[in-house]
């Protein structure tokens, strides 16, 4: 009946001095030395290695088998289109559990031919990532079982949106957007498997199944015999208040028990990397809180130090604390939403007006000091958009006070709640090697009981100098998910209060005129200055040239920034690595021979937000 | 909310006996009609990104939608009164938008809430409609980005407000065509001339180049084109 949590720690291993030093690359040299085209380190000293296309598989199956490498998670899949023809790249981001340690392989694939052999046979969660470079890139990833288009429309004509070529606005004027949008036919909404599943499939000989033929004298009995073996197909959302947005799911159901879910993205897909390609570096701050907007200040901190690190800039002593009193702040946020909704979807309301009490609190914190209440855009390249208002430490410690007493009230009504756990343990239960395959990361990899936090493995911010544990959960099933959570929220509360007590005094912003517009008082006063204010808003934060893939801990999961600069004032290419775009895909294989009521427990467990499944 | 009583002419008070039983009120039926109709109003919460969290605000404790008699979120279109379209509306949700709407019994009103619903917002791209009312008719837009929750029960009661203005004798006022089921609400010379970018904020890519747009509108020429093509 009860679930312990057992703490465990990982330490992260150092990154290497120079990329000859690094063993991963050490022993590809050794293993595939005609095909390794080029190594180098990114910004922040992941090793990576270039190879050629036609060995992509054969790298990628040697990493993650070889005894003294072992890397087992597939964290990202990403296309790079430099535009004018030349070649697109795909990063294969990886992660080594065993070791402590970070690679990335890319491949350059000439735009003539753009074709790769898929690795969904190495890790599951391949199946997602490469789906969604198919669909914005056009990249061809052979033997894949079902490569199709996910965040677009099944039939999506106008071509590939991330390609270079691709205006921003898309192909087609705006009245004929809107008029084939609402001329969808079901070939566009449903995926030619589907049709088929409903005997649907136009081109089929197949005749749909004709309505039973029930006899007015059959028996109860001779009616159910004459169903078995009846599938039913039943399509969930878009538009339903238990899919926590725009999720849609056609399941087919035996009975009440699901048989195949296939998910449906896009519904909400906003364009996010695209759009970032056209805006300079700091405008692009109010969209990353856009996407979590349940969290929003982890994406506004992950993307400011995602930039920061290819500009080389050393952030001041008190924006450092200060951003991780805002990110603990902000995972405590999301963690309340994900606790109400998650009690709503079982049926339990009281827990939601709760929370969003404890929500409305840490929105007044947001509002004193940014002025809104969840699009907070708060981080500037190099700092913060402000220092703190008065006052505003005391009373974030008044709210960390306050929680407790929530957080145990709201626990009283659900830990030991029969109908809760009756719900949720055993349900959708998963263990910790193929919830690593299945590229899980945050608090789902953690309730299967592997302690994989960025926090821990690879700190920033200074997270090594604080004293907070990591709790990992034994069964990984729903119950434990709804544990390690609650627990997390405790944890960040030790966070914070450790945060306020040592929040230095002294600048918030760096001193660097490249970076940072020189305040109002002096821009007006002294000349230099007002160069600065000049260069600085005519021609926009210059980064220099160079690649990264940065990775926080946001309250979903591991939140990577794909960046890749030309040293211009807008980025070429910027990637939003969702953590709840990969949680999701373990969706179909946890709830698969469950209940559908089942499948609404498993995936409120999941905490998914859609802004940054479809971004 | 309490009916105003005070404003019906109570037959039968007792500063005042007529003889007719006091259980008796006259009123104009129009008048009772938008009575009911705006007091109970069941919202049909389209919600999919960052405003419907603030919609929920709106709805839990702090804001609290029940005082307007709005708490009956109808997941339902079938049971819906308003339909409140708050968040990004994509060109794949737009299909599932009109189809929603036109699943809606009359009467029905349309919120759409913040800066996304009702213009596209901060996204002006291959993926994004650019304002609801191309796809359904709108009676109340709330600003904001996203728009609080006391600018959300504001929006409402603007809506209150146009009910307490309706009349079952216009009998144009709530007809629906048929042929209207799953169309664009507006003609495609509209929709080129309201979804026009503004400014330069399409076409700043270095790497891809120039792309060719049609030229930048003021929102003056924007004005007085849409009067001139709705004359």
């Amino acid at each position: 009946m009860s679930t312990t949590l057992d703490i465990q720690l990982v330490e992260g291993a150092a990154r290497p001095e120079s990329v000859e030093a690094d063993v991963a690359i050490t022993a590809l040299r050794r293993t595939f030395g005609a095909v390794l085209n080029e190594t180098h380190l990114d910004a922040i000293g992941v090793p990576v290695a270039t190879v050629a296309p036609g060995s992509v598989h054969d790298v990628l199956t040697f990493l993650k088998t070889d005894a003294d490498l072992l890397f087992d998670m597939l964290v990202d899949v990403m296309g790079v289109d430099l535009g004018g023809g030349r070649p697109i790249q795909v990063w294969y981001q990886l992660w080594s559990t065993q070791h402590g340690r970070q690679l990335r392989v890319v491949t350059h694939l000439p735009v003539s031919d753009l074709t790769v052999r898929s690795v969904v046979d190495l890790w599951q969660a391949a199946n997602w990532l490469e789906r969604e470079s198919y669909d914005l890139y056009g990249i061809t990833f052979e033997g894949h079982p079902d490569l199709r288009r996910i965040l677009m429309p099944e039939n999506y004509d106008e071509g590939f949106p991330l390609r270079k070529d691709f205006p921003l606005r898309g192909r087609f004027g705006r009245p004929e957007q809107v008029r084939r949008a609402l001329s969808r036919d079901r070939e566009d909404v449903y995926a030619r498997e589907e049709l088929a599943l409903a005997g649907m499939l136009p081109d089929s000989d197949d005749e749909p199944v004709p309505a039973l033929d029930v006899p007015g004298d059959m028996s109860p009995e001779d009616l159910t015999d004459g169903l078995e073996g009846e599938r039913m197909l039943v399509n969930l959302g878009p538009q339903h208040p238990a899919t926590h947005g725009v999720l849609r799911l056609v399941l087919q159901l035996d009975g009440e028990t699901v048989e195949r879910c296939i998910p449906h993205l896009g519904y909400l897909h906003t364009g996010f990397e695209k759009t970032c390609e056209y805006r300079e570096w700091n405008q692009i701050v109010p969209y990353t809180d856009r996407m979590d907007y349940l969290a929003p200040m982890l994406y506004n901190v992950g993307y400011a130090l995602a930039v920061e690190s290819l500009l080389g800039v050393e952030i001041t002593p008190r924006c450092r604390v200060l951003r991780v009193v805002l990110s603990e702040l902000n995972r405590i946020l999301g963690h309340l939403l994900w606790l109400g909704t998650n009690a709503i979807d079982l049926g339990a309301f009281t827990v939601f007006l709760y929370t969003f009490q404890e929500r409305e609190r840490i929105y007044n914190l947001h509002e004193a000091y940014c002025g809104a209440r969840l699009t907070t855009s708060v981080t500037r390249i190099g700092g913060m958009l402000a220092d703190l208002p008065p006052g505003w430490t005391a009373a974030c410690r008044e709210f960390v006070d306050g929680l407790a007493t929530t957080l145990d009230e709201s626990e009283r009504l659900l830990t030991k709640n029969s109908i809760w756990l009756a719900r949720t343990l055993d349900v959708g239960a998963l263990d910790g090697e193929t919830a690593i395959n299945f590229g899980l990361t945050g608090p789902n990899l953690r309730a299967s009981g592997v302690a994989y936090d960025v926090r821990k493995a690879r700190p920033y911010l200074g997270y090594e100098e604080y004293d907070f544990d990591v709790p990992v959960g034994a069964h990984g099933d729903t119950y434990d998910r709804y544990l390690v959570r609650l627990e997390e929220m405790r944890q960040s509360m030790r966070i914070l209060s450790q945060a306020l007590d040592r929040l230095p005094d002294g600048p918030v912003n760096v001193e660097d005129p490249a970076v940072i517009l020189p305040p109002k008082s002096e821009s007006m006063a002294s000349i230099d200055s007002m160069i600065a204010h000049f260069k600085l808003v005519m021609e926009g934060l210059q980064v220099p040239a160079g690649d990264v893939w940065y990775s926080i801990e946001a309250s979903k999961g591991e939140l990577g920034f794909g960046i890749v600069s030309d040293g211009g004032s807008k980025p070429v290419r910027c990637r939003f690595r969702g953590p709840s775009f990969v949680n999701l895909g373990v969706l179909a294989h946890l709830s698969e021979g469950y209940l559908l009521s089942d499948l609404i427990a498993v995936n409120a467990s999941l905490d998914i937000v859609l802004g940054e499944i479809d971004r | 909310m309490s009916p105003d009583t005070r404003s019906l002419p109570i037959v039968g008070d007792s500063a005042l006996d007529t003889g007719v039983p006091r259980s008796w009120m006259t009123t104009r039926l129009d008048y009772v009609v938008n009575w009911a109709r705006r007091n109970s109003i069941w919202p049909m919460p389209f919600g999919t990104a960052c405003c419907a969290i603030e919609m929920m605000a709106a709805a839990a404790s702090k804001y609290d939608i029940a005082r307007f008699g709005m708490e009956r979120m109808s997941f339902s279109p079938r049971q819906a009164d308003l339909m409140i379209v708050a968040g990004r509306v994509t060109y794949k949700l737009a299909p599932v938008l009109r189809r929603v709407w036109d699943q809606m019994p009359q009467p029905k009103w349309c919120i759409s809430m913040g800066a996304c619903a009702s213009s596209g917002g901060m996204f002006d791209n291959y993926t994004i409609v650019q304002g609801i009312d191309q796809i359904v008719p709108v009676d109340v837009y709330v600003p904001g980005c996203p728009p609080r929750p006391e600018g959300l029960i504001y929006a409402l009661m603007m809506v209150q407000e146009k009910i307490k203005g309706e009349s079952l004798a216009n009998d144009r006022l709530r007809m629906e065509s048929p042929g209207s089921v799953g169309r664009p609400n507006l003609p495609p010379e509209a929709i080129e001339l309201v979804a026009q970018p503004f400014g330069n904020s399409t076409r700043q890519n270095r790497g891809s180049g120039i792309e060719a747009t049609s030229a930048v509108q003021q929102p003056r020429d924007r004005i007085e084109r849409l009067i001139e093509h709705r004359d």
